[in-house]
């Protein structure tokens, strides 16, 4: 047996030295590099700072690199008025994750203010929070999504042309959508490294940033109310990384959002943060579409190699409608009835949120190819995607969302096509896994000269989608360019005063303000508000005019005692929309529906003149 | 052993590698039918466009035009067939039956691909090699045993060198040389119930065995007792994710999730035994 022994004596000597040597390789790799945590001096500590101001109240949260033992744990939050800084809160680091998350109430909003986070002797980190846009016309989103850093398709190129264009239209809020971190087991490295790429326009601005399933550490994200995945590919649902992990990547991304508004846990502790955020009167509604949402896998009847995924165009779509099987849960579909109800200091509503409420492409990936559907997409399970779009349109809310890889605009239909709200998707930092949205079939319906894949269709799940644009990127793999693979960035223009909402996609590496820039073929595209729920089959009642400028209106269905929809008047005369052959009661009031103003309203009823009290 | 009575020395052997193997190939056959095989990384990408443009092929004929399936897709559906006939052979070969040889090998031949593919998926980890380099020796070790026997030194040293790759891969992850993976803990809280905390100790502690049966082998005195506790580790490990994984609420109760994951594991546990039997004392009547 001494052959034996020396075999395994070379074999091991081979193993071990291989696994060490692998490892030391692995951290010399570029891809690695780009998430080293740098060595910082003691004034250098905090990385960055995110904040939102909602109700009187400013929530700011300081990323702080990691510190030396002994280095001290509190972080201070000045301000500066006009009259020297003073201290508004003070606070203790949290650790996992490094991070001093403040709260100071009755936070006036009307102005303007420096401020500055301070940490032990010489530490500080300056950035301005800005006065509420209550007064302005227009409030402007820049929308982002899917950060890759993988230098393999141009996720190293700097983000310095994001940072331009942010400036240069003066964003009033940053919506980062979902996976600003692709790591899945270093979040603090790559978020550190996001708050290095992004701070310098985050620090000036309130930023909604939304964790997504890469940033929990994990392919798809089907949270089941907070299950233990155990399944590659998690689609057996729940968190595949343990709930430590998930509490750290949401401390980090969320905890500087207004409070959530029903903060119960969920299974093994992770929170929640479903919330409103009123910025500027527009009024937007944070949704977590993955937290509840139940996997597919087991539940669903297999219809393709993965069981997220369908492949059998003959598959019969109410199959996978199973009983149970949940999207956005009653406890956000009930915030939604509420949130969609309440117009205090509020002209327009829209829904953030990580992915849109359909099936957004037919091609996936690699060589995989065409997918009839995709059950991470929110187009399923239906019942739960019709019952979220019947709450958001009550209160003709806009849909802003990313994580599709593929830029798009559809209005979603649930009893019939284009019954329901509009959504846009926006294209990737930089793309990491292509999408092209490709029907077979032409739409129904497309406007004059429009692209064949626009128009009426039925996604993959059956639901009624109408499309309006895509930026399909180029068909072969392109390497590194940015922009075939049709990266960039979302724009969306609230027009208070014409009640509009103009969605822009901008390409990376252009100037936005120049006039011949060119914005990917299909935009920018402006809808009114009200398009937001105005089937075809509805028709208009009489005029009611009011005494009072922008009163809040809403119908009540007499026979069903439902609500049609709440909503905030442009001007002071309204002339509602109605399915036929229904009569509403019609409640209105300067900020709440309070006083019931008229009864039988129907499709030709005639016009009133309303006093309010 | 008492599963094994009756049987003669050298039949155990070669019988506890056939299992394995079979098992092994059935399970990777049930991935290619059923589910899908990490293939797409190896062929979608610029080098392989390349190759087939300098060929003269068409890029659209190759990987599909998105309303159709291309040769790309069509062949690694196919690929089912080779895991079939290989874990079929895993029963049927005998040591003159050159083709049934010939499937076993291709067998292994293919889970080489299968698992560079995988290590291209986790951006070049090694230990993602090294913990599989036990599944694909698998068929290698019983074409062994059948040409030269089940006690033949080779088939022996590279049977120790299957247990050493397997074990010094989940070793390395175990310990958190790299990244560990996220059903690790997942499984450790699930079927133990154990807190996070209590979940990386004991995750260190088994990483820290995985190493040192590695080193066990080393030792004529410990020998026994490394393959003892890898047969024990490799099984419980392999009957973790069905054991994790399935639910009366499922469909077919999960099984056809999670049964294969234990399956195509079995050499984790079979090699093992079979050092372990081949290591075990035999008396007079039993030889």
């Amino acid at each position: 047996m001494k052959g034996s022994k020396w075999f395994s004596i070379l074999s091991l000597i081979l193993i071990f030295g291989g696994l060490a040597l692998s490892q030391q390789n692995d951290q010399k790799k570029k891809g690695r590099n780009l998430l080293e945590i740098p060595v910082v001096k003691e004034d250098e500590t905090i990385c960055f700072a995110l904040y939102t101001v909602h109700d009187q109240t400013l929530k700011l949260t300081a990323q702080l690199y990691p510190l030396q033992e002994g280095d001290s744990k509190k972080v201070r939050l000045e301000i500066n008025e006009g009259e020297g800084w003073k201290l508004v809160a003070e606070t203790e680091i949290v650790n996992p994750g490094w991070t001093a998350p403040f709260r100071v109430e009755n936070w006036d909003d009307t102005t303007s203010v420096a401020y500055r986070v301070l940490h032990g002797p010489s530490a500080k980190y300056e950035g301005t929070i800005r006065k509420n846009p209550r007064d302005q016309e227009e409030v402007v989103v820049a929308a982002f999504t899917g950060n890759s850093i993988h230098p393999g398709h141009g996720g190293d190129i700097s983000r310095q042309d994001l940072i331009d264009n942010v400036k240069k239209v003066d964003a009033d809020l940053l919506f980062f959508s979902g996976d600003q971190v692709y790591d899945h087991h270093r979040h603090l490295a790559a978020w550190l490294k996001f708050g290095r790429d992004f701070g310098e326009i985050i620090k000036d601005r309130p930023t909604v940033c939304l964790p997504d399933d890469h940033d929990a550490g994990q392919p798809n994200l089907w949270g089941e109310s907070g299950k233990v995945s155990t399944l590659a590919g998690a689609s057996d649902g729940g968190y595949s990384r343990p709930a430590e992990y998930v509490r750290e990547v949401e401390r980090a991304q969320t905890s500087h959002l207004p409070d959530p508004v029903d903060p119960h846990q969920i299974q093994q502790g992770i929170g929640v943060w479903f919330t409103n955020l009123n910025w500027g009167e527009v009024d937007f509604a944070i949704i977590e579409d993955r937290k509840f949402k139940t996997g597919p896998a087991g539940r669903v009847p297999k219809q393709g190699p993965r069981p997220d995924h369908i492949r059998n165009p003959e598959y019969d779509p109410a199959s996978v409608d199973v009983d149970g099987a949940i999207l956005l849960g009653e406890r956000q579909l009930k915030f939604l009835e509420d949130w969609g109800c309440d117009w205090e200091d509020a002209k327009m509503k829209a829904a953030l949120s990580a992915t849109i409420f359909c099936g957004g492409a037919h091609i996936h990936g690699g060589a995989n190819g065409r997918l009839h559907a995709d059950m991470d997409s929110n187009g399923w399970p239906q019942a739960g995607r019709n019952r979220a779009l019947a709450a958001l349109r009550k209160s003709f809310a806009f849909h802003l969302a990313g994580d599709q890889h593929l830029a798009t605009i559809f209005q979603h239909g649930i009893d019939e096509f284009r019954d329901a709200i509009w959504s846009f998707c926006v294209p990737s930092i930089a793309n990491l896994y292509l999408r092209w949205w490709e029907p077979l079939e032409a739409g129904a319906n497309r406007e004059s000269g429009a692209p064949e894949y626009t128009g009426d269709h039925l996604d993959g799940f059956a639901n009624k989608v109408t499309n309006f644009a895509a930026a399909n990127p180029e068909k072969k793999p392109m390497g590194k360019l940015l922009n075939t693979r049709s990266a960039g960035f979302g724009i969306v223009r609230f027009n208070k005063a014409q009640r509009t909402i103009t969605m822009e996609c901008w390409p990376r590496n252009v100037d936005i303000t120049d006039p011949k820039a060119k914005q990917y073929d299909g935009w920018p595209r402006t809808i009114s508000q009200f398009d937001n729920y105005n089937p075809n089959s509805w028709e208009k009642s009489g005029v009611f005019l009011f005494d009072q400028k922008e009163p809040v209106v809403q119908l009540i269905d007499e026979q069903t005692k439902e609500i049609l929809y709440t909503v905030r008047v442009k001007g002071s005369s309204f002339e509602p929309t109605l399915p036929v052959g229904k009569s509403f009661t019609l409640k209105a009031g300067v900020d709440h529906p309070s006083q019931v103003v008229a009864t039988g309203v129907k499709v030709g009823s005639a016009s009133e003149r309303i006093i309010l009290k | 052993m008492s599963f094994f009575k009756g049987f003669n020395q050298e039949l155990k052997l070669i019988l506890s590698l056939r299992v394995g193997a079979f098992l092994c190939l059935l399970g990777w056959a049930w991935v290619h039918f059923y589910w899908e095989a990490p293939y797409a990384i190896l062929v979608w990408n610029e080098t392989v466009f390349s190759w087939v443009e300098r060929g003269g092929g068409d890029w659209e004929k190759f990987v599909g035009t998105g309303s159709n399936d291309g040769l790309l897709q069509q062949v690694v559906r196919q690929l089912f067939w080779v895991f079939l006939i290989a874990a079929a052979a895993s029963f049927a070969a005998r040591k003159c039956s050159i083709w049934k040889l010939i499937a076993l090998l291709m067998g292994s031949l293919f889970l080489i691909i299968l698992f560079y593919a995988r290590y291209l998926e986790s951006q070049q980890q090694l230990p993602i090699l090294i913990e599989h380099g036990g599944q694909a020796l698998m068929p290698i070790i019983l074409v062994l045993a059948l040409n030269f026997g089940p006690r033949c030194p080779l088939t022996q040293h590279v049977a120790i060198l299957a247990v050493m790759l397997t074990f010094a891969g989940h070793g390395a992850y175990a310990l958190g040389l790299w990244p560990t993976p996220a059903n690790y803990f997942a499984m450790t809280k699930l079927i133990l119930g154990f807190d996070f905390e209590a979940s990386v100790v004991f995750l260190k502690f088994a990483g820290v065995m995985d190493f040192l049966i590695c080193v066990g082998f080393l030792f004529t005195k410990l020998r026994r007792i490394s393959a003892g506790y890898a047969f024990c580790w490799g099984l419980l490990t392999a009957l973790a994710r069905p054991l994790a994984g399935m639910s009366f609420d499922l469909h077919y109760w999960g099984a056809d999730q999670f049964i294969h994951e234990a399956m195509l594991r079995a050499p984790h546990f079979m090699v093992p035994l079979y050092l372990l039997v081949l290591w075990h004392p035999v008396s007079e009547h039993e030889s």
